[in-house]
C-alpha cells in the first residue's frame, strides 16, 4: 500500500487567517482583556518602586512610612482585582474561540467522504480531534494566560527600569542575546524530541491495547512472556525519551540561570556605579535591582512556554486543515426521488486504477423488492453496495434512485433515499434513546419503542437497568454483539429510507445470533427496497430475486428456484449448503 | 497481598538512591535560591551604599558561585528525579502487564480493557510521579530552613513575623481556592465527555454515514462542547479569582513586612540591606509552601493511583492452577462429569482420543461456558473436567494450555504481520498446511504484500471473514492434542466454508477437536454431534441422523 494521504494540514498563514476570524466577533472582548491585564501588570509594578521609596525614606532619617505602605496594600488589592478579572476576559475568548473551531471541525470531519477518511485512515482524524484539541485546550487554559502575562510583566517591567535610568535597561538587556540564543538553541532539539516522545506514548498505549485488550487470546495462545516482553521494549522507549527531554530541559534552565546572573550582575553593578555618580538614589539602585530579580520567574515561564506554544500552533494547523475544506455541494434544485426503484447501469469501480473491483454491472430493483448479492469474498459485493448507497462514486457507469440520478438527488437526498447498514457495528456512548434518536432526532419514547419492538429488541431492552435510559457504549452497559446490531436495524426503521441496503448485517453474531438477525432485518426491509449482501444462502433463498457476482460481474440473475433450476453457478453454491442440510449423506 | 500503600512504599524504596539524591541536590538548589535576595542586600549595604568597589567585585564573585552551585544542583537533581520516576512507573507497567497476562487470569472481571491500559499507564505513571516531587517536598523543607535562619539572624521580630505570618497567608489561600478544586473537577469531567463524545461520532463515522445521521450527530457534538465550554469558563472565573486572591493577600502581606522592616530599620536595628533582604525573602517564602501543597496533591493522586494498581496485582486469580504434567505427547481424551457452570446442568459428556466431535447449543451462553471450562478459564460450580483422566485442576497451566486450545469466537489478532499471528508459538512446518486449510492463503493472496502484510491493531484493516480466517489458521497451527473451536466461520461465505470443512477433518486427522457451532458444512464432516439442551446432553448421533430424528436439532441447525 502507498504512503497514507494525511488529511490536509493548513499553512502557517491559512492558520493565521483563521486564528483572525475567530477574533473578529470577539474584537471587543480581546481588546478589553488586554487593557485590564496591561492595567494590572502596570498597578503590580508600582510595588519595587514603592518599597524603593520607602528604603530611602529610611536613609533620609524618615519615621513616617504609613502612607507608602498604605499605598503597597491598595496596589496589591487593585492588581489582584484587575487581574482576576482579566484572566477571566481572555479565558472567555480562548475557550470561546476554541469552542467555535471544534464545533466547526467535527461538523466537517463527518461531512467528509468516506473514500477520504478511508485513504488517510480514521486515527488521523480521530488524533486530531481527540489529542490536537486537547493540546490546543491546555495551552489556552495554561500557556496563554501564562505566556501574555509574563511577556506584559517583561515588557512593562524593563519600561519601568527604562523610567528609573535607562543604564539600567541596557544593564538588564544584557542577559537577552543569551536568553535569545538559549530559546533557539532549545526549540531546535525539543520539537523532534517532543515529538518523538508522543510517538512513543501512543506505541506504548497501542501496544498495552493490543496486549491487554486480547489477554484471553494471548492466554490461550501461551503468549505472555512474549507479549510482556513487547511491553517492556515499547516502555523503555517511552521511559529513555522522557530522559533524554529531561536532560535537555535541564540544560535549557541552566543556560537561563547564566543569563539571571549576567543581568543581574550588571544591574547591580550599574546601580553601584550611578548612586557613586550621584546619578541614582540608593533606593532607585534597590528598586532596579528588585525588579531584576523578579523578572527571574516570568522570563523562564514564558521561554518554557514556547515549546508550548509550538506544539499548539502544530495542533491548530492540523485542525483548521480540516476545518477549512469545504463542506458538501449541494445540487441546486435537488430533485426528490419519485418511486423507490433502484438502478444501476454499466457500473464499473476500481479502487487502484487498473484493478477492476466491478465490472459492467447493470443491476435493475423494483419498487419494495427484495434482492440478495451472492457470491465468494472479494466479488464486488460490498463495493457495489457502498456505489448504491451514495457512498463511493462509481468509476464508470450511473446510479439512479428513485428514477433520479445521484447528482441531482444531492448528498442530502441520498441519505434520505437510501441507508447502508454494514457489518461494522458501533453503539455510541450515551443513553440508548440517545443512540436511536441519531436517526431520528424528533422520534417520541412511543415511537422509539415501537421500532424496538419492530425488530424484536424491545424485550431486552426493557430487561436493561433503565431500559431507553441505560447508558451504553464504550466504557458503560456492554451490548452483545446481535444487540447490537438491532440497535443499528432499529435506526433503519427510524430513518426510515424507502431504500435500504444490508451488508452482512447478521456475519459476527455467531450462527445463533445469526438467525434472530436475519428476522430482524426481515421485519425492517418491509415496505422497502431492499438489497441484501447475503451470506447465509437462507437469506438469499427468502429474497424475490438472487444476483450472483463473481469476480466483479453479474453472472446470474433471477429467482432462487430459477437459479437452483438453472444448474449455474448458484447452484453449485447452494448444493454446498443444502447438501449438508436435506441430503445428508 | 499487594496494598496500595505498599505499591507507593515499593515505588519509593525501590528508586532510594535517586530519590535520596535528588533531595538532597534539590535542597541545595533550593538554599542557593534562597541566598540570592540575601546577596542583593549585602551589595546595596556594602557596596552601593559605602561606594566600595572590591566589596562589589567580591560580592558579585560570591553571586557567581551561588549561581553556579545552584544551576548544577537542580539539574542533577532533576535528572535524579526523572530518572526514579519514570523507572518505578515502567517496573509497575510491566507489573501490571504481568499480572493482566498471567495464565490464571482474573483481572479483566468488572474491568474494561481500556480501563486495565489506564492503570497500566496513567496510574503507574502517577504513583511513578510521587518519587519525581518527593525530591522537591524535602528541598522546600531546606529552603524554609535556610530563609527562617537568614531571616532570624537579620532580626528576630521581623522574622517570627514572617515565619509565623507565611502559614496563616496559605491557609487563607487554600481556603480560597477549595471551590476552585471542586469546579475543575466538574471541568475535567465535561472536557473529557467531549472530547470522547467526539471520539465516539468519529469512530462511528461509517454507521453515521449509512444511516444519513451526520446532521444529528454534528447537532448532539455542539451541545456537548457548549455544555463544555460553559463549565470550563466557570472553573476558569474560579481560577482567575484564586490567582487575584492570591496576589493581593501577598502583596499585603510583603506591605505588612516593610512596614515593620521600614521601622526597625528606622530605628537602627536593622541596616536598609537588611530590610531588602526581608522583603526578598518574604516574597520567596512562599514558594516551599506552595511546592508542599503541589507534592500533597502529587502525592494523594499517586494514593489513588496506587490503591488502583494494587487491586489488579491483588486480583483474585480466576483458576488456582496444579502442578501435575502431562505424559507428552497427550492422547487428548476429555471427559465432563456433571458439570453445572453457568447454564450447564449436570453436564456428562465424553470426547475420544482423536474423535471429531461436533457440538451444537441451543443456547448461545451454554457454548461459551463450555470452552471456559475447557480452556480452564474457569473451574465450574460443581463437576469435573479430565483430559486423558487428570482432572484439570491438578495440571500446571502451561501444560495444559498447551495441550487444550481453545479458539473462541472473538479472539483477537495482534499488530504485526499476517504470518506472526498465524505463528503465534507454532512450529514453521504447521503453517504453510494450516494457511491452506482455514483459506487464510486466500486471505493473503487479497493483501498487498502477502502474508507479510502487516495488520492494524486487532487486525481490524481485515474484514470480518478474513479475521475469522486468519484466527482459525493460527488454531490450525498451534495443532494442540485437543483443539476447540468456536463459531470459526460465521462471516465466511458459503463456498469456502465448505472448503474449510473438508480440509479441517484432514488437517485434524488423529487428534481431538471439538466443534462448537450450528453451521451444517462444519458438523456435516465431525464423527458424532452432541446436542446440548437445558444444560445436558439432549441428543447425540452423527449430523445425518440428528438432522432427521431430532426436530430441535433441525430448528438449532438448519434454519
Amino acid at each position: 500500500m502507498s504512503e497514507r494521504e494525511l488529511l490536509p494540514t493548513a499553512t502557517g498563514k491559512r492558520t493565521r487567517a483563521a486564528v483572525r476570524e475567530l477574533l473578529r466577533p470577539r474584537r471587543a472582548l480581546a481588546l478589553g482583556g488586554l487593557t485590564v491585564l496591561i492595567g494590572a501588570t502596570a498597578v503590580g509594578l508600582l510595588t519595587a518602586p514603592l518599597l524603593g521609596h520607602i528604603v530611602d525614606l529610611v536613609a533620609g532619617g524618615s519615621s513616617s512610612f504609613t502612607l507608602p505602605v498604605l499605598a503597597l496594600a491598595g496596589v496589591a488589592v487593585v492588581r489582584g482585582a484587575a487581574n482576576a478579572w482579566g484572566l477571566s476576559l481572555i479565558s472567555r475568548l480562548g475557550e470561546g474561540m476554541l469552542a467555535d473551531l471544534r464545533e466547526r471541525f467535527v461538523e466537517r470531519a463527518l461531512g467528509l467522504p468516506l473514500e477520504r477518511i478511508e485513504h488517510a485512515g480514521s486515527g488521523d482524524l480521530t488524533s486530531r480531534v481527540t489529542s490536537d484539541v486537547a493540546v490546543i485546550a491546555k495551552s489556552v487554559r495554561e500557556a496563554l494566560p501564562e505566556l501574555g502575562r509574563s511577556v506584559l510583566t517583561i515588557v512593562l517591567t524593563l519600561g519601568a527600569l527604562a523610567i528609573l535610568d535607562w543604564r539600567f535597561l541596557l544593564a538588564a538587556l544584557l542577559a537577552a542575546p543569551i536568553q535569545l540564543h538559549t530559546v533557539r538553541w532549545y526549540v531546535r532539539r525539543a520539537i523532534p524530541l517532543y515529538a518523538a516522545q508522543r510517538v512513543a506514548g501512543g506505541a506504548l498505549q497501542h501496544q498495552l491495547l493490543d496486549t491487554v485488550g486480547g489477554a484471553r487470546t494471548v492466554r490461550a495462545f501461551r503468549l505472555s512472556a512474549e507479549h510482556v516482553e513487547r511491553g517492556r521494549r515499547r516502555s523503555q522507549e517511552a521511559v529513555d525519551l522522557s530522559l533524554r527531554g529531561i536532560r535537555l530541559m535541564t540544560r535549557f534552565f541552566s543556560r537561563l540561570n547564566l543569563a539571571e546572573f549576567v543581568g543581574l550582575s550588571a544591574v547591580l553593578a550599574a546601580g553601584f556605579w550611578l548612586v557613586g555618580a550621584g546619578a541614582a538614589t540608593i533606593g532607585v539602585a534597590t528598586a532596579a535591582a528588585l525588579y531584576f530579580h523578579s523578572l527571574f520567574n516570568p522570563i523562564n515561564a514564558a521561554l518554557a512556554l514556547v515549546d508550548d506554544a509550538l506544539a499548539a500552533t502544530a495542533s491548530l494547523a492540523r485542525l483548521v486543515g480540516v476545518a477549512d475544506l469545504p463542506g458538501e455541494r449541494e445540487p441546486e434544485r435537488p430533485a426528490a426521488p419519485v418511486d423507490s426503484s433502484v438502478k444501476a447501469a454499466a457500473v464499473g469501480h476500481a479502487y487502484v486504477p487498473g484493478h477492476d473491483v466491478l465490472r459492467d454491472v447493470d443491476l435493475e430493483i423494483s419498487g419494495a423488492e427484495r434482492v440478495a448479492l451472492v457470491g465468494a469474498s472479494g466479488a464486488g459485493k460490498t463495493t457495489l453496495a457502498k456505489l448504491i448507497a451514495g457512498i463511493h462514486r462509481p468509476a464508470r457507469g450511473s446510479i439512479v434512485l428513485g428514477g433520479v440520478g445521484l447528482d441531482e438527488l444531492g448528498p442530502a437526498g441520498t441519505r434520505r433515499t437510501v441507508a447502508l447498514i454494514s457489518q461494522e457495528v458501533h453503539v455510541f456512548a450515551g443513553t440508548l434513546a440517545d443512540d436511536l434518536r441519531l436517526s431520528s432526532p424528533e422520534a417520541t419514547d412511543a415511537e422509539l419503542r415501537a421500532a424496538l419492538d419492530r425488530v424484536g429488541a424491545l424485550h431486552w431492552v426493557d430487561a436493561l437497568p433503565t431500559g431507553l435510559s441505560t447508558v451504553v457504549g464504550e466504557g458503560a452497559h456492554r451490548l452483545t454483539v446481535t444487540q447490537a446490531q438491532q440497535l443499528a436495524l432499529v435506526r433503519l426503521v427510524l430513518a426510515d429510507p424507502p431504500i435500504a441496503i444490508l451488508d452482512e448485517a447478521t456475519a459476527e453474531a455467531g450462527s445463533a445470533g445469526a438467525r434472530v438477525l436475519e428476522v430482524a432485518a426481515g421485519r425492517a426491509l418491509e415496505g422497502r427496497t431492499g438489497l441484501v449482501v447475503a451470506h447465509r444462502l437462507t437469506q438469499a433463498a427468502a429474497a424475490d430475486r438472487v444476483v450472483v457476482l463473481d469476480a466483479g460481474r453479474v453472472v446470474e440473475t433471477g429467482t432462487h428456484e430459477e437459479l437452483v433450476a438453472r444448474g449455474g453457478r448458484y447452484a453449485t453454491l447452494w448444493a454446498a449448503w443444502s447438501d449438508t442440510r436435506h441430503s445428508p449423506s | 497481598m499487594p496494598t496500595g500503600r505498599s505499591v507507593l512504599r515499593g515505588a519509593v524504596v525501590g528508586q532510594k538512591r535517586h530519590v535520596g539524591g535528588a533531595s538532597l541536590l534539590a535542597s541545595a538548589h533550593q538554599g542557593g535560591e534562597a541566598l540570592v535576595p540575601v546577596i542583593i542586600g549585602l551589595v546595596i549595604d556594602q557596596a552601593v551604599t559605602t561606594g566600595a568597589a572590591d566589596a562589589l567585585l567580591r560580592w558579585l564573585a560570591v553571586l557567581a558561585a551561588v549561581f553556579i552551585a545552584l544551576s548544577f544542583s537542580y539539574r542533577f537533581a532533576s535528572r535524579a528525579a526523572e530518572r526514579a520516576s519514570e523507572q518505578a512507573a515502567h517496573r509497575l507497567r510491566l507489573d501490571v502487564t504481568e499480572r493482566v497476562l498471567d495464565p490464571r487470569g482474573g483481572t479483566e472481571a468488572g474491568r474494561l480493557p481500556g480501563a486495565l491500559v489506564n492503570i497500566a499507564t496513567g496510574d503507574a505513571k502517577r504513583v511513578g510521579a510521587v518519587n519525581g516531587v518527593l525530591p522537591f517536598a524535602v528541598a522546600g523543607l531546606a529552603g524554609l530552613l535556610v530563609s527562617a535562619v537568614a531571616l532570624l539572624r537579620i532580626s528576630v521580630p521581623l522574622g517570627l513575623l514572617v515565619l509565623l505570618g507565611t502559614p496563616p497567608l496559605l491557609w487563607l489561600t487554600h481556603v480560597v481556592g477549595r471551590p476552585l478544586e471542586r469546579r475543575s473537577g466538574v471541568e475535567q469531567e465535561r472536557v473529557a465527555h467531549a472530547s470522547g463524545v467526539a471520539a465516539d461520532l468519529v469512530s462511528g463515522l461509517r454507521v453515521l454515514k449509512g444511516i444519513g445521521a451526520e446532521a444529528a450527530a454534528v447537532a448532539r457534538y455542539r451541545r456537548t462542547s457548549r455544555d463544555s465550554l460553559a463549565a470550563t469558563l466557570r472553573a476558569a472565573r474560579a481560577h482567575a479569582g484564586h490567582d487575584g486572591a492570591i496576589l493581593a493577600l501577598t502583596g499585603i502581606f510583603i506591605a505588612l513586612v516593610a512596614l515593620v522592616g521600614a521601622n526597625l530599620a528606622a530605628s537602627g536595628d536593622i541596616t536598609v540591606g537588611q530590610l531588602v533582604a526581608a522583603v526578598g525573602l518574604a516574597q520567596f517564602l512562599l514558594t516551599p509552601f506552595q511546592i508542599f501543597a503541589w507534592v500533597n496533591g502529587q502525592i494523594a493522586q499517586g494514593r489513588a493511583s496506587a490503591e488502583r494498581i494494587a487491586s489488579v496485582l491483588a486480583a483474585a486469580p480466576a483458576v488456582v492452577p496444579g502442578s501435575a504434567t502431562l505424559p507428552a505427547p497427550a492422547a487428548g481424551r476429555i471427559r465432563l462429569r456433571g458439570v453445572t457452570h453457568g447454564s450447564l446442568r449436570g453436564l456428562d459428556l465424553d470426547v475420544a482420543a482423536g474423535e471429531l466431535l461436533g457440538v451444537v447449543t441451543t443456547d448461545p451462553a451454554a457454548a461459551t461456558q463450555l470452552l471456559e471450562c475447557l480452556g480452564r478459564e474457569a473451574d465450574p460450580a460443581e463437576g469435573s473436567v479430565e483430559l486423558d483422566g487428570i482432572p484439570l485442576p491438578e495440571l500446571a497451566l502451561d501444560d495444559l494450555r498447551g495441550a487444550v486450545l481453545v479458539a473462541a469466537h472473538d479472539a483477537d489478532l495482534f499488530e504485526g504481520s499476517l504470518l506472526d499471528n498465524v505463528v503465534a508459538g507454532a512450529a514453521r512446518a504447521n503453517v504453510d498446511r494450516a494457511l491452506v486449510a482455514s483459506a487464510a492463503d486466500e486471505v493473503a493472496e487479497t493483501l498487498p504484500q502477502g502474508t507479510r502484510t502487516v495488520l492494524a491493531e486487532r487486525g481490524r484493516s481485515l474484514s470480518g471473514g478474513q479475521r475469522q480466517r486468519v484466527a482459525l489458521a493460527r488454531a490450525l497451527a498451534a495443532n494442540p492434542p485437543v483443539l476447540a473451536v468456536h463459531d470459526p466461520t460465521t462471516a465466511v461465505d458459503a463456498v469456502t466454508e465448505a472448503r474449510i470443512a473438508g480440509e479441517l477433518r484432514e488437517i485434524r486427522q488423529g487428534r481431538t477437536t471439538i466443534l462448537v457451532t450450528t453451521s451444517p458444512a462444519l458438523l456435516a464432516v465431525t464423527d458424532r454431534v452432541v446436542l446440548l439442551g437445558g444444560g445436558t446432553v439432549s441428543a447425540e448421533g452423527t449430523h445425518a441422523e440428528l438432522v432427521h430424528a431430532d426436530e430441535d436439532y433441525r430448528t438449532a441447525v438448519l434454519t
